[in-house]
């Protein structure tokens, strides 16, 4: 499962426009540097950013 | 009116060497005139003259491109993975972190294009130019499903020949899996190239 996949389980009402390019307030990355993917920004105006633990959680 | 014959002509006489230069023909004569910085016994060429005009030592250019396909998560922007290399004239392009930092202050165009496809739909396919701070964004639109689908954008960017990098993203919005396609598919797939335009 990605971090997109896992935070949008998390998040229900998040949808594609909330990670979208120059208009969404959250942006994930992956470095292909082996780290995997992770959240660069989170800007949500309601939504807290999920720790890692809530992260971890989702199966 | 007098001839001056020379192998060396050093212009300067500081007593700091970098602040003179040095015009000379090589050890073994080619059909080239060498500029250097420094004093006439030991020049560090900086460029040269052949049948062809002015040659300069140190002008980054480079091209890379993927050489595998590879899957990068949707909704999230991914380095792509430009492993390989046509040519990198100054050796500035690391192949093992895809970023491209020139040692040659100046202004460079810099272009990234992406061949991608997602496997059952697929809104918006973006790619990028990062520098660390920003994604500087191109994208297109797509609107038939499966079809790959090739977009490319561009820059002209300074760089202070030190600390300063490029790299090239990528992001796709949709459903399915996202494909990132390398020449291993298709020649030249995906690409990442750029040449120094006036040095500073």
């Amino acid at each position: 499962m990605t971090l997109y996949e896992k935070i949008t389980t998390l998040y229900t009402e998040l949808t594609d426009a909330d990670f979208a390019p120059d208009t969404g307030t959250i942006m994930l990355q992956n470095d292909s540097d082996g780290n995997g993917d992770y959240i660069k920004e989170w800007n949500h105006p309601t939504l807290a950013k999920p720790t890692q633990e809530q992260l971890d959680g989702v199966q | 009116m007098s001839t001056v014959k020379s192998k060396k002509l050093q212009v300067g006489t500081d007593a700091t060497s970098s602040n003179n230069f040095t015009i000379y023909q090589p050890a073994t004569p080619d059909g080239t005139l060498r500029i250097g910085v420094g004093n006439a016994d030991s020049p560090t060429e900086v460029g040269q003259f052949n049948a062809n005009g002015y040659v300069a030592t140190k002008a980054p250019a480079f091209k890379a491109y993927a050489s595998a396909t590879h899957n990068p998560s949707l909704n999230t922007w991914t380095k792509i993975q430009f492993d390989s290399e046509e040519f990198d004239t100054n050796s500035n392009f690391d192949t093992s972190t895809y970023r491209f930092t020139p040692t040659v202050a100046g202004y460079y165009y810099i272009t990234a294009k992406l061949r991608g496809a997602l496997s059952t739909s697929v809104s918006t396919m973006y790619v990028s130019l990062y520098d660390g701070t920003g994604h500087e964004v191109g994208f297109r639109s797509l609107v038939n499903n499966l079809n790959q689908q090739i977009m490319e954008t561009t820059a002209l960017r300074y760089f202070n020949g030190s600390t300063d990098y490029i790299e090239a993203y990528c992001n796709f919005q949709g459903s399915g899996t996202a494909t990132v396609y390398g020449n291993g598919t298709f020649y030249s797939s995906s690409t990442f190239q750029g040449i120094l335009i006036k040095a500073v």
